[in-house]
């Protein structure tokens, strides 16, 4: 089946001698939400940049939506690719309606400014975020998790087929995670959107996701549904840790344990190894 | 509740503004050493015989420089916002990538070889100048271009480091200099309005004027491009192409005013602070709006550089420092929770 983002035989290194992603082919489906997880250095924010031509590869080719991403337009790869970066801060003051504008700019009328429609789109990508209670408060005074729900409207508001996210939850808590992943959810659920988010969160990406590229370092890459692709000799390979593995519902989920975890040195006790 | 900037705003916004240019143009041309009557004025030109003298004072002296003076203040301004938000940095300003000190050795490479011609009208410091502030910001650029795609650091760099040895070849030229050569010099560099004749008034105002109508019509591709370069180009904008033509525009728009008036400091910076922290950072809004608050902002300085040692004349680069300063001060503590960058 063919994908919306086809990458094939792609390999990049910011130096010539080392490349970082290696030779990786893999297709995302239409309307699907994947997480790319894997250790610090894998070249997980490096792959996002490269499926929004932020990068360009060294060899091999990335295809969105059946056409050659190097072939389209900044304004045509806008409408089929939006994305949200990790803590964007802008340098003046723009109110969050003035932000989530921007993703109409190049939309824009020769007068420079927004239409109607280019109103009405943002002001939806607003009420869906839950953050047009405060459009006219300047981004700065937001919380982390409101300024990211912002950025999630903006990029919404961009009207793309795809949605690229670099770790939308890691400055967030608990609630706010779970929260950012819901109104994920619903974009890809409701908007038929595809969503592919960068995370370090595995067991959240389990609870969401349907599909997971495991990004190692040295050890290659798996992708698949959530389930298929995590196992704890999997986790073990790609992060070299070792994880606690087990299930309240449908889901499993796993939490690492490290040398000196309270229930680690319970557990070698308990089998005798200390 | 703030609401959104509409066209309809603007226009009242920008209409109210050049009234108020107007009202200031008209009442600093009432002010000066000598007093002219408007009514004299009116009588026009005069004979070649009994040239009528009001007439004379007002209309190719003091009007010509007043124009001059707005013209001056206007493309500072708009340079500043530009360089602003392309190198997000806020205490950027139109001098930041070595267009002064380009300029200011132009300047005084033509004063020391004595060039006795002039380009319409114009004295080879104001040509020097010029293509010294152009050629500087070209090399800056290219520098700026070896280090990276557009690394905002590298540009930073490169423009910190060819200020600081050109500064020192123009210490060295001044050096060796005559005296009365130094001193032409030095007061180039504090920034002077001079009574030029209409034909450079005239392609000044239309460099200048068109430039910043140019950049108005970028506005929206600026704002994005103030989340930084990759996010602008994810939401769409060109951002080489817009990057370009601001730089280019914010270059030469300065460069015709540095050339026109010397080094004229302060202006660039504190005026698109002072219409940010009021109007907000929309650069639909913020261009028109500094362009001309930094035309009365200028006018008002020269005018006070006219008349507050009369009859000898202040640089207004002096007058801008002094004036500007404190009135940044006072607006930056008033408005601080309005801004980001601040906390």
């Amino acid at each position: 089946m063919s994908g919306i983002i086809e990458v094939d035989n792609l390999t990049f290194g910011y130096t010539s001698e080392t490349a970082i992603l290696k030779d990786m082919s893999f297709n995302v489906r239409p309307g699907t939400f994947v997480a790319i997880a894997g250790p610090n250095g894998a070249g997980k924010s490096t792959l996002l940049n490269l499926m929004c031509r932020a990068l360009m590869p060294n060899s091999g080719t990335i295809r969105i939506d059946a056409a050659a991403i190097e072939s389209y337009s900044t304004k045509a790869l806008a409408a089929k690719v939006a994305v949200v970066r990790q803590e964007l801060a802008p340098i003046f003051g723009f109110s969050v309606m003035e932000t989530v504008l921007m993703a109409r700019t190049p939309y824009y009328g020769s007068t420079g400014f927004e239409g109607r429609a280019d109103r009405e789109i943002a002001n939806d990508a607003l009420e869906a975020t839950d953050t047009a209670r405060f459009a006219y408060r300047p981004l700065t005074s937001l919380s982390s998790g409101e300024r990211q729900r912002v950025f999630i409207a903006r990029a919404l508001a961009q009207n793309s087929l795809i949605m690229l996210l670099d770790e939308p939850t890691n400055i967030l808590d608990l609630k706010h995670q779970v929260g950012i992943y819901d109104l994920l959810k619903t974009a890809q659920v409701e908007k038929g959107k595809t969503i592919v988010a960068v995370t370090h969160d595995i067991n959240l990406a389990i609870q969401y996701c349907d599909e997971i590229l495991l990004l190692g370092a040295e050890s290659g890459y798996h992708i698949g549904k959530t389930k298929a692709v995590l196992s704890p000799e999997k986790i073990k390979e790609v992060f070299d840790v070792d994880v606690f593995a087990g299930g309240i519902g449908q889901e499993e989920f796993f939490i690492p344990l490290g040398k000196f975890a309270k229930d680690s040195i319970k557990m070698n006790k308990e089998s005798g190894n200390i | 509740m703030e609401q959104l900037l509409t066209s309809k705003k603007l226009i009242a916004k920008v209409a109210l503004a050049l009234a108020v240019l107007a009202a200031v143009v008209f009442v600093c041309s009432r002010i000066g050493t000598e007093d002219v009557s408007l009514k004299a004025v009116l009588a026009g030109p005069g004979t070649q015989a009994a040239p009528n003298p009001d007439y004379e004072i007002f209309i190719r002296i003091r009007l010509p420089r007043i124009i001059l003076a707005g013209l001056v203040g206007a493309a500072l301004a708009c340079a500043g916002v530009v360089f602003q938000v392309l190198l997000r940095n806020p205490l950027a300003d139109p001098y930041i990538l070595g267009i002064s000190s380009g300029a200011g050795l132009g300047a005084i490479i033509a004063v020391i070889s004595g060039f006795n011609w002039t380009l319409w009208g114009r004295s080879p410091i104001a040509v020097f100048a010029f293509g010294g502030a152009l050629g500087t910001v070209w090399l800056v650029w290219f520098i700026g271009r070896l280090t990276g795609k557009f690394h905002v650091t590298g540009l930073l760099l490169a423009g910190v480091v060819v200020n600081a040895f050109f500064s020192a070849l123009m210490m060295f030229l001044t050096s060796i200099a005559k005296s009365d050569q130094v001193y032409s010099t030095i007061f180039w560099l504090m920034g002077n309005m001079k009574e030029g004749d209409f034909l450079v008034l005239w392609i000044a105002a239309g460099c200048i004027i068109g430039g910043i109508v140019a950049l108005f019509y970028i506005g929206p591709q600026l704002n994005a491009l103030s989340f930084g370069a990759d996010d602008a180009g994810s939401m769409g904008v060109d951002v080489v192409r817009t990057r370009t033509i601001a730089f280019g525009i914010a270059a030469g728009i300065t460069a015709v005013a540095v050339s026109l008036s010397g080094l004229i400091g302060f202006v660039g910076l504190v005026v698109p602070h002072g219409v940010r922290l009021v109007f907000g950072p929309d650069h639909r809004q913020l261009l028109p709006l500094s362009g001309i608050t930094g035309a009365i902002f200028l006018v008002i300085a020269d005018t006070l550089a006219r008349i507050v040692v009369a009859p000898a004349q202040l640089p207004v680069g002096v007058v801008t420092a002094i004036v500007g300063g404190p009135f940044f001060l006072i607006l930056l503590v008033k408005y601080s929770r309005k801004v980001s960058w601040l906390k």
